[in-house]
């Protein structure tokens, strides 16, 4: 570098004192996050890191924030001050802990619920910490609290804002509504027992802090760091082209209707301000597929995150310059009493759609369409082995998109979903359904210069039983889309029964009863192409069909390459001719 | 003159060798350049060099004992084996979908890492097993038969066979073993169900393809070396390092080579266990500072703790497990570190925020530090500890390398002071102060977050800079003690002769403890123990010095993480079976957090480690001295405190002069050829029989 930099910190701070602090509020929060995902017992928060944890100032700013998903970078941010001033900070007294889920206080589905636990020093009420852990099962109409729904009520227990732990105990009374509300109770308890581990942990490290440098010395730093994230984020914006970007797109229908719904986002980009304009989404629908604002709200900060520098801290800094305009009552900013379970499909497609918006203004930052679906897998049942009620949850991975520089990567999840498989072997020793296939689908990837990764099956059979399955999915009708003339990818297939005389293709979102004897294949889609197939070098096309991953066919329909049957090498005289009948 | 013990250990920079005299406990030391187009050369080098300085021969030789990263590097550099692997249908995909997830979260240019096994070569097998290891599908032979042919024509060169479900029963597996055998007799032969026997089919046969993938470089290279140690006429036995703390023969190592990945900063956690064993502590902090990064691990009621899974070739991985996905989980026990990106070449710069960061860019050793004058002109932690005092330019490596503590005041004044509007010095504390705190971060780590409390831990402090800092370190986390041992930067080296012959064995039975009678439980570790047995038999370990250590891997029904605990040696009572379960609880509760006594405890996995106990060696006693160690001082010079923010006449002391029993009192700073101990005011250091410095408060 060789200009060197000036100082940018505040005249009345230490900056030796700034770095020790910010790296001991880093160390708190993943130090929560270590001790929920030890302590949990589900799958899904200890092996698959479904969860977040955060320190909130006294003025309900987020400060720090560590987390394994990034579905939940907005979502706290949202939920804490909204439950805290729903149920009044003057209420509260050292040891106690808030739950909440509720959707329409800030939450986001009901399967999310987050934990506050106020954090004093000297008696004085001086900040907040908090976790949020995805839970397999709030009860509702479905196994999992995954399923097709119209309103609210159907999904599962609501919980507003209630003192659920008192004097750093839980309260055994709520814990007891909440457990008979809820199916699979022995992993609930230990779930809810770390969550409440985390924040104790959390709380007594803030209190050192404050005791270490003085609260009012704290809070002066706490400040900076702030505006010293603010300042980072706005450098970072004002890198961007000034200009007015568009994009809209379709989801499949909504669950309970066939209609596709519409999403559609404007991103204003001026001096360095930018503003995300989603008020020509379609009205919220009576089906599960409705993004709360929150939601809506993580899936647009995800994306303005990866377009910045990956160094540059989550905090209100950070937070505070996003502007996102949406309409109450509308897809993305549903309204009570609108089920919300297929929120996180919503919020998966407004990132596809912010990156499409945005590859004009920043073609070198953008992925082409990513898999872009969550994927919520879900079924349950009475086992036939244990005779005990079962419910099983996962999220499927598949292509990821190109980019101008890169192939998409094979099988993984998308944006912010980040969750890890079940292995099969786990999966089938603790739930009564057998695996019969788990593989990359062949020429599912959209083609390209560089091209999209490949999407997934994986097929379930229920020897013995017939259990309630859902999916609440997208992406079988409108297929991931490729950017800068790539080729759109194979899109999501959901198949009953598949390679059999009654197969039966199923919608993305359903609910539905097993006959015995049934087979579920789940074929997620394959990440979207950048640039004509045609430009991809030869020798990237002789490997992925080398690989398998490609079909030779393929490669001569759709690239243009033409490879030599038996020996595997390419046919280079071959290639250029087809490659040149087309061009 | 008696037998040597010898430890070689391969670094980025130097190859040391330790050489230790069976009868008196003598080491001696030799540093020779690492060579890393072939690190054999390298290794013989140094021990050629440290016979020559014993007068000594090959003859002489009672054991060496090696760490390598052949294996890891081999998988960074991605020059590992052609490999197959042979797999249940519908399951070729394994590697490739791995876990699913990014190993970084906002990065669309992100790639997987390449499977060790191309696609081409995951070949389907028709045969299923279900979860409890019962046959739903016979093997077909004749495919499988069909399968290896082609792996055969592939001219692959290591094959993996993985099927699901084969940890509760291997027969599939040995049935398709017994094929490549047959048909591929030259082939290496990696069997998912011997190698790693635990459920979860990726970590199952990602461990398994890792060892696969490097069984043919192992075995070259040890081949090599066993060829040259004979040549040299040094029949003595030859050990590998294993990444649980133990080592391994050499015939093990060429079967087994994953059991070394991860094994080159074990030593120093064994040594400081070794270290401090004198004194009875049950709870020890290793504390390992080199050039680019800073280590801490423990040793906890006695026991190195290890950790059962790691990631070969992958960047750190948060706490959290972001990174995780970045590279190849390896399911064997693993010494269990926390590495933090501060080190002595650790670069100090300002980010675009205006915040003064430290690490985790190191200079490396070109163009270095800033006082190497090589062209360095960014500041770092050596150039701050330099700029304090803390270091003497004249007498780094024992005056081998002057420094320039010029060029590191005017680094750290350009590069940090003046943007920052700071004044020089507090600058250069500032450094130090930063650097500490993220060594702090990781202590705290290691230990409370696994429910312990760093005031029951001393801290065993080596590297070339962990001396320096470690005094600090224990201060703020109100440690009790620091132990600084004699040549701490040479300290892994000499761990390496302090471990033991050790084979683990594990398997998946997963069992509710409480229908568990104690002969059920002994008859789950007979096999492994007959096994154990033999094999410390082929190594030639005399029964006296054999033990075999046995643990459970216990749960709460529904969790899907375990605790290790162990199960006493001799026949089992029902006492000790419920002992089990309350130890259980007891660990969970320090662990976690809380105990769930009331709930089913579920056995999931069972480890025996087979141990063959080698003689440790003993330095010589160090003679006797008085309080007084005005017979060891060299002279006196300025140093800068943060705590008392100013310069403090220090006194600076020849660490080879002292004696037992001298107290040297803070602030002071003992140099010795390849590191320096900082002893801060109202501290004292105490020099005990073995020579170890012994850090505590004064008063």
């Amino acid at each position: 570098m060789s200009t060197i930099p000036t100082r940018a910190l505040a005249a009345d701070i230490d900056p030796v004192r700034f770095e020790v602090i910010r790296n001991a509020l880093l160390a708190i929060t993943e130090e929560m996050g270590a001790t929920l995902r030890r302590a949990a017992y589900s799958t899904n928060i200890k092996t698959r890191g479904d969860f977040s944890c955060a320190f909130f100032d006294r003025d309900l700013r987020t400060i720090a924030q560590a987390f394994a998903q990034p579905s939940h970078l907005g979502s706290l941010a949202h939920i804490v001050p909204r439950a805290i001033q729903t149920y009044g900070a003057e209420r509260l007294a050292p040891g106690d802990g808030i739950l909440i889920n509720d959707p329409y206080l800030g939450g986001v589905h009901l399967n999310d619920i987050t934990l506050i636990t106020p954090v004093f020093h000297d008696g004085a009420l001086l900040g907040y910490v908090a976790n949020i852990a995805h839970h397999v099962d709030v009860g509702g109409g479905a196994p999992g609290s995954i399923g097709v729904s119209s309103e609210i009520y159907q999904e599962g227990l609501v919980i507003p804002p209630v003192r659920f732990v008192k004097g750093g105990q839980i309260d055994a009374d709520i814990f007891a509504l909440i457990r008979s509300n809820f199916r699979g109770t022995r992993e609930i308890s230990g779930d809810f027992r770390a969550q409440t581990a985390a924040n104790r942990l959390g709380a007594q490290r803030i209190g050192e802090l404050m005791a270490q440098h003085g609260a009012a010395t704290l809070a002066q730093y706490l400040d900076e760091l702030l505006r010293y994230t603010e300042r980072r984020t706005r450098a970072a914006f004002a890198e961007f082209p000034d200009g007015r970007f568009a994009a809209e797109m379709f989801m499949d229908g909504d669950g309970v209707s066939d209609e596709p719904v519409k999403l559609a986002a404007v991103v204003t980009i001026e001096s360095g301000r930018v503003s995300v304009d989603l008020t020509g989404c379609d009205d919220q629908r009576p089906s599960p597929t409705n993004a709360t604002s929150s939601q809506a709200y993580s899936g647009v900060v995800y994306v303005l995150k990866c377009l910045i520098d990956p160094d540059i801290p989550v905090n209100d800094g950070f937070y505070r310059l996003i502007d996102i305009r949406s309409r109450p009552g509308s897809v993305v900013h549903a309204q009570h009493p609108a089920a919300v379970a297929a929120g996180w499909e919503v919020a998966m497609q407004i990132c596809d759609l912010l990156f499409r918006a945005l590859a004009e203004a920043l073609p070198e930052r953008v992925v082409a369409g990513t898999k872009g679906c969550v994927c919520n897998i879900a079924f349950g049942g009475i086992s036939p082995s244990s005779g005990e009620y079962f419910t099983y949850y996962e999220t499927i991975a598949g292509g990821y998109g190109a980019t101008l520089r890169t192939d998409g990567m094979d099988a993984v999840q998308a944006h912010f979903q980040n969750t890890e498989n079940a292995p099969v072997e786990e999966t089938e020793a603790n739930y009564p359904v057998r695996i019969l296939r788990y593989a990359l689908i062949d020429d599912s990837e959209g083609a390209g210069r560089h091209r999209g990764g490949l999407g997934v099956r994986r097929d379930y059979a229920f020897p013995g039983h017939a259990p309630s399955f859902s999916i609440l999915s997208d992406k079988a009708r409108f297929a991931p889309w490729g950017l800068f003339g790539g080729e759109a990818a194979r899109p999501a297939k959901y198949v009953l029964n598949p390679e059999t005389d009654h197969a039966r293709e199923l919608p993305s979102k359903i609910t539905f009863q097993l006959a015995p004897g049934d087979v579920v294949s789940v074929q997620t889609p394959g990440g979207g192409g950048t640039r004509s197939p045609l430009e991809r070098p030869a020798d990237g096309v002789v490997r992925d069909v080398a690989l398998g991953k490609i079909s030779a066919a393929r490669a001569r329909a759709v690239y243009g390459v033409v490879v030599d049957p038996a020996t595997g090498a390419l046919d280079a005289a071959a290639s250029a001719a087809e490659r040149a009948r087309r061009a | 003159m008696g037998a040597l013990r010898i430890g070689i250990d391969i670094g980025g920079t130097f190859t040391d060798a330790a050489l230790v005299d069976g009868d008196t406990g003598a080491i001696r030391v030799v540093k020779v350049l690492t060579t890393p187009e072939d690190p054999a050369q390298g290794f013989m080098a140094a021990l050629e060099r440290g016979l020559a300085e014993c007068q000594a021969g090959g003859g002489d030789v009672a054991a060496v004992v090696h760490a390598t990263t052949v294996a890891t590097n081999a998988i960074i550099e991605g020059t590992t084996a052609r490999v197959g692997m042979l797999v249940t249908r519908g399951f070729r995909d394994i590697l490739e979908i791995g876990r699913q997830i990014r190993s970084r979260l906002y990065d669309v240019h992100l790639q997987k890492p390449l499977p060790l096994v191309p696609r081409r070569w995951s070949v389907e097998i028709g045969e299923r097993l279900d979860h409890e290891g019962r046959v739903l599908q016979p093997l077909d032979l004749e495919e499988a038969r069909r399968a290896v042919q082609q792996l055969a024509r592939e001219r692959v060169e290591a094959v993996v066979v993985c099927l699901l479900h084969s940890y509760l029963n291997p027969a599939h597996e040995r049935a398709v073993a017994a094929l490549v055998r047959e048909i591929m007799p030259d082939a290496y032969l990696s069997v998912s169900s011997d190698v790693c026997p635990e459920y979860r089919e990726y970590l199952r046969a990602s461990t398994t393809a890792v060892n696969a993938a490097v069984m043919p470089i192992v075995s070259r290279y040890v081949d090599a070396l066993e060829q040259r140690l004979q040549a040299l006429g040094a029949a003595a036995p030859f050990y590998v390092m294993q990444s649980n703390g133990g080592v391994m023969t050499a015939a093990s190592a060429k079967a087994r080579p994953v059991y070394m990945v991860e094994s080159g900063p074990a030593a120093g956690v064994i040594a400081a266990g070794a270290i401090a064993a004198p004194y009875d502590h049950r709870n020890v902090m290793s504390f390992d500072m080199g050039g680019t990064t800073a280590k801490v691990g423990l040793i906890q009621d006695g026991r190195l703790r290890l950790s059962t899974e790691i990631e070969v070739g992958a960047q750190a991985v948060t706490p959290l497990g972001e990174g995780r996905g970045g590279g190849y989980p390896v399911r064997t026990p693993v010494i269990d570190l926390v590495e933090v990106g501060a080190g002595g070449g650790s670069e100090a710069w300002i980010d675009a925020g205006g915040a003064l960061r430290v690490g985790p860019r190191s200079a490396g050793a070109r163009p270095g530090p800033a006082c190497y004058g090589r062209g360095g002109a960014t500041p770092t932690i050596t150039d701050a500890n330099l700029a304090l005092g803390r270091l003497n330019p004249a007498f780094f490596l024992g005056g081998e390398m002057a420094l320039d503590a010029e060029a590191a005041r005017r680094a750290i004044a350009e590069r940090i002071a003046t943007p920052l509007a700071l004044d020089p010095l507090a600058a250069a504390a500032g450094i130090v102060e930063i650097a500490n705190a993220h060594m702090i971060g990781a202590m705290r780590l290691v230990s409370v977050q696994r429910g312990y409390d760093p005031r029951q831990f001393v801290l065993v402090a080596f590297g070339g800079a962990g001396p320096l800092h470690a005094n600090a370190l224990a201060r703020e986390l109100g440690i009790p003690a620091v132990l600084v041992p004699p040549n701490p930067g040479i300290a892994s080296a000499v761990g390496m002769l302090m471990t033991d012959l050790r084979h683990e064995f594990v398997t998946t039975r997963r069992l509710p403890l409480d229908t568990l009678t104690p002969a059920a439980l002994e008859s789950l570790f007979a096999e492994f123990a007959r096994e154990g047995q033999a094999r410390l038999t082929r190594d030639g370990v005399p029964p006296a010095d054999r033990r075999l250590l046995r643990s459970v891997d216990l749960r709460y029904h529904g969790q899907s993480f375990e605790l290790s605990i162990p199960v006493p040696a001799g026949a089992l009572t029902a006492d000790d079976v419920a002992r089990l379960r309350a130890e259980f609880d007891a660990a969970h509760e320090r662990a976690y957090g809380y105990a769930a006594p009331e709930d089913a405890v579920e056995l999931v996995n069972v480890r025996l480690a087979a141990i063959g106990v080698t003689p440790r060696p003993r330095r010589a006693p160090l003679g006797q001295g008085t309080r007084d160690v005005r017979g060891a001082l060299k002279g006196q010079r300025e140093v800068w405190f943060a705590e008392v923010r100013g310069w403090r006449k220090t006194d600076v002391l020849d660490r080879t002069k002292l004696l037992r029993g001298n107290v040297v009192a803070g602030p002071a700073i003992v140099e010795e050829h390849d590191a320096s101990t900082l002893v801060h005011p109202d501290w004292q250091a105490t020099v005990d029989e073995h020579g170890n410095l012994v850090l505590r408060a004064a008063g």
